[in-house]
């Protein structure tokens, strides 16, 4: 694993600079249903393909950050600070 | 220059590699095989095969033939006993009948006839073994450059030229010793080039890598390279270099040819003589058969006469019989007769050396033109340019007899005829023969024996090279030290601001992450750790002790938000504390499952204190502010771990030592247990929080960390007249034990809920929402399977970590901590158990030293149940 992901503050970087944040979900409402939270907890789509993800900063800006990634050769084609476009 | 071999000493000349030297003295046989242990010698002279693996100053499988000596080295054969002149093991190739192709899968198919067999044969075959040496030092580098050039022959020096005239910075790559590639060693290929040497030497943006290798190309344009001796303070050094274009000039390499005894001493490719010659000015031997097609050996037969060496025979491979000679060659025996000679000269087919462009994504194909595998289908940040794209390599078919001594691969001692034998018994593709045959996956990485090994494949099985195809290149290849990857110890170390008091008393240190921590004080004394800590523990418990807490991790929280973020991650409410209160804070994940713990402190309105355990503070700290991402509230979390020392203040003197300090009210009235001031003591400004985790009256004191020392001392100075003591996180952990509090990670673990860890009276279902409301709710009306209780020893010992907690014979659970409670004067700890064992008085088993002790499960405290003492 030696891929570069491009920080929106700080550039491209090596991905050792990072802390993984799992996968951009859908956010639940709090009363959502036992059955969904589980969902939500243990269970990921687990794409072969474009995923959005959650990174962490931790070597630099220390903020965290979206990156889309692409699961089979690890190329992050872009990353954004989250709110900038949802 | 002088090195030890087998411990004698070994002159060498300026500029020889250890393999180099050996030879000038005398030495022909360097290694002994794999399997037959059989003699061999070198070949290719330019690291690729593995014929002269050493064990140089310890580090083993070094070769020997690139490797350049340095003073005082020790070097010692490998996998040969006695000697490599004499290997008792080489017996071995007349019981070679005995050990067929996929020896192993036929053999040992039981585990049992496997596990009596390993030891012998773990000695037996194998690469050397890693010896107890003083350590080597290795070292890591990163560089960047616009283009890495990959070879320093005529090719990549071109390239790199052209990169550095358009003004790019570029790193060129290169593993001999000097740049000029094969015009070094083959006068065919033109008189080396000085003047283009000499402009990349003076070229501002040019990063020459001498002596170093690229084993691997990765994600993002990462190439691995491995610097050998980069200054004398180090062995090797691993270069991370990030290169936005690489061009692969890598050349291309001679491989072997087969014929029956082609791996005896003496049996050389053609380059590695050459070498051997212009490198070193080494004749290989006196009188020599060369072997291969005309448009070589022309070259190959003017090199040997302008050096002397007579030359006995010009033969097509398909002519040959035998090499004779048993170790060494003595001749060859062909169709027509046999011709005495002490060297054979193979001009084997050449190989475009481009395993990096697969390893990028590229493909290799094969090329009927050049009878050759060559990259195709490039990344678009890869190139490749001379001999590595195939530029003049035009080989010609092969003779490929089938023999059990026509060696294919050198490394793992596979023959032709174990490759036919493999086919046969069903192996017919080239990925499934490797893996059968062990072909191309020893040292060498399939350098020396891939294109033999497909060759062998397309002729059994009636397909061409280029349906049989080429097996996966992996890096690393070639092969690195596990060391260099490694690299050097830089561990980072955290002292807190206390950190030479402590020493003064005499600290005996542990790790606790990077932190140093006191363990216990052995001060003066004699006395070993438990009769220290004993002494601490009764310190806290009877008058007053002092801990340095400053590992805590501490988080200043404020904005008009700060109770609603709080309230959200925690499972406590907080909204809702009033300004000079202090609560327990636990937080959970959406799945309920605990993830840490600490105590938040309201210091006024919008302000609050948090601390966390001291491995989790990053953890909590990325937590809150990813919990806080588009709420738009109005929080602002600092981390100021390092800007505060702590420290904890304990025992029922604990008051009358602080009092002497403050004008802060420390009565139980004006300053109850769980309430926090900020204050002045000793005119230091402290944040003081009075809460108990060792479950005595005492005082968590935070301040700034450049005075924290000042404060330590003040405070040990005005508690001597108490018999104040500093405690150790030893003594901690016995005092919270007797507590029953829990510590995070180690009594609860990835799966733990509050509930079971019987800390529902932290979790508030009521709020609004928190994060793990739903699951927790879930989880509080389930019936757990586990639970966590305390017991108390009704025998002697203490179990370890760990230990199995038994009911009625049958495993029940398991001890998280435990400890010899002075208190109860018995052995008590912390453990899971089923449920239907946690009340009161249930007696469970705890095993200790493989022996079974009754126990008692009790719910409460060991140590002042009511907790009557916190609040005095």
């Amino acid at each position: 694993m030696s891929f570069l992901i491009p920080c929106p503050n700080c550039g491209r970087r090596s991905v050792y600079e990072f802390r993984f944040g799992g996968e951009v979900q859908q956010a639940l409402a709090a009363d959502a249903s036992v059955a969904d939270w589980i969902n939500y907890r243990f269970n990921r789509l687990n794409v072969a393909g474009m995923q959005t993800e959650w990174w962490f900063h931790r070597s630099g800006c220390r903020q965290w950050l979206k990156a889309v990634r692409n699961t089979i050769s690890n190329e992050v084609v872009e990353s954004f600070l989250p709110g900038e476009r949802e | 220059m002088k090195f030890h071999f087998r411990g004698k000493p070994i002159e060498a000349k300026l500029g020889d590699t250890i393999a180099a030297a050996l030879y000038r003295n005398g030495q022909r046989i360097f290694s002994r095989s794999f399997k037959y242990h059989r003699p061999r010698g070198l070949l290719c002279v330019s690291g690729r095969c593995p014929n002269c693996l050493m064990n140089v100053d310890g580090v083993p499988n070094v070769r020997t033939c690139i490797t350049p000596v340095r003073e005082g080295m020790r070097v010692k054969a490998q996998n040969a006993f006695p000697s490599l002149e004499t290997d008792f093991l080489s017996v071995t190739q007349r019981f070679d009948w005995l050990m067929p192709v996929g020896w192993y899968y036929k053999t040992f198919t039981h585990p049992a006839m496997w596990h009596a067999a390993e030891s012998t044969i773990r000695k037996a075959a194998g690469l050397g073994e890693v010896l107890p040496t003083p350590r080597t030092e290795y070292e890591h580098a990163w560089m960047h450059a616009d283009t890495a050039v990959i070879g320093g022959g005529w090719s990549g020096m071109q390239a790199a030229l052209a990169a550095a005239d358009r003004g790019e910075q570029v790193v060129l790559v290169d593993d001999q010793t000097a740049l000029g590639g094969e015009t070094r060693y083959r006068k065919r290929a033109g008189e080396i080039p000085a003047g283009l040497i000499r402009t990349i030497h003076a070229a501002a943006n040019v990063k020459i890598l001498q002596s170093s290798y690229c084993f691997g190309l990765y994600e993002g344009n990462l190439l691995g390279v491995l610097q050998h001796s980069p200054h004398p303070g180090a062995a090797e050094r691993l270069v991370h270099l990030r290169a936005r274009h690489t061009v692969v000039a890598a050349g291309a390499y001679e491989t072997p040819l087969l014929f029956p005894n082609n791996d005896l001493c003496g049996v050389m490719l053609s380059t590695g003589v050459q070498r051997l010659l212009r490198l070193y000015d080494i004749p290989a031997g006196k009188r020599a058969v060369i072997v291969g097609g005309p448009e070589r050996t022309a070259e190959v037969c003017s090199d040997l006469r302008e050096a002397g060496i007579d030359i006995i025979g010009l033969l097509d491979p398909a002519q040959i019989v035998a090499v004779i000679g048993s170790g060494s060659v003595r001749g060859v025996r062909t169709r027509s007769g046999s011709l005495p000679c002490d060297l054979v000269v193979v001009c084997g087919p050449r190989i475009p050396d481009a395993g990096l462009v697969a390893q990028a994504g590229g493909k290799i194909e094969w090329s009927d033109a050049h009878r050759a595998f060559l990259p195709k289908a490039l990344p678009t940040d890869v190139s490749v340019v001379g001999d590595a794209a195939g530029e003049t390599v035009g080989n010609t078919s092969v003779s490929l007899p089938t023999s059990k001594r026509a060696f294919v691969c050198l490394c793992t001692d596979v023959s032709s005829k174990d490759l036919c034998d493999g086919v046969a018994e069903g192996f017919d593709q080239i990925e499934t023969l490797k893996r059968y045959t062990t072909v191309t996956m020893g040292p060498c990485q399939g350098r020396m024996c891939q294109l033999s090994a497909i060759e062998v494949c397309a002729h059994e099985t009636g397909r061409s090279a280029g349906q049989t195809g080429v097996t996966t290149s992996r890096p690393p290849n070639p092969g690195v030290t596990l060391g260099v990857l490694a690299g050097p110890r830089h561990h980072p170390i955290r002292r807190t601001p206390m950190h030479y008091a402590h020493e003064t008393l005499g600290a005996v240190w542990m790790d606790m992450s990077d932190w140093k921590r006191p363990r216990y004080y052995e001060g003066s004394s004699s006395a070993g750790e438990k009769e220290c800590v004993l002494r601490e523990y009764r310190a806290v418990r009877e008058s007053v002790g002092l801990i340095d807490v400053s590992t805590l991790g501490k988080l200043d929280v404020r904005g008009h938000d700060s109770g609603k973020l709080l309230d959200k991650v925690y499972t406590h409410r907080f909204s809702d504390l009033r300004p000079g209160r202090v609560r327990y804070a636990l937080m959970c994940d959406d799945g309920g499952i605990v993830l840490d713990d600490g105590t938040i402190s309201r210091l006024g309105d919008d302000r609050y204190f948090v601390t966390t355990t001291s491995g989790n503070l990053d953890f909590v700290h990325q937590w809150l502010d990813w919990h806080l991402i588009g709420t738009g509230w109005d929080v602002h979390i600092v981390n100021v771990t390092a800007g505060y020392g702590a420290m904890n203040l304990a025992g029922p003197k604990s008051r009358d030592v602080l009092g002497k300090l403050t004008d802060c009210d420390l009565s139980s009235h004006a300053f109850p247990y769980m309430a926090c001031r900020e204050a002045q003591v000793n005119r230091i400004p402290v944040v003081l929080l009075r809460i108990g985790f060792v479950g005595e009256t005492g005082w968590e004191i935070h301040c700034p960390a450049e005075a924290a020392e000042e404060l330590w001392q003040v405070l040990m100075e005005e508690g001597r007249e108490f018999g104040i003591r500093p405690f150790g996180v030893e003594a901690q952990r016995l005092l919270r034990l007797e507590k029953r509090h829990i510590i995070v990670g180690v009594d609860t673990d990835a799966l733990t809920n509050p509930y079971e860890a019987d800390m529902g009276w932290a979790v508030k279902l009521e709020k609004d929402s928190f994060v793990g409301k739903v699951l927790l709710s879930h989880a509080g009306k389930e019936q757990s399977r586990e639970r966590l209780i305390g017991f108390v020893l009704q025998g002697p010992g203490v179990p370890p970590d760990g230990a199995a907690v038994v009911v009625d014979g049958r495993p029940a659970g398991r001890v998280t901590s435990s400890r010899y409670s002075p208190a109860k004067m018995a052995g008590v700890g912390l453990a899971w158990v089923q449920v239907s064992k946690a009340c009161e008085g249930a007696s469970i088993e705890v095993r200790i030293d493989g022996k079974l002790v009754q126990a008692t499960v009790t719910m409460r405290p060991f140590y002042d149940p009511e907790g009557a003492r916190l609040r005095q």
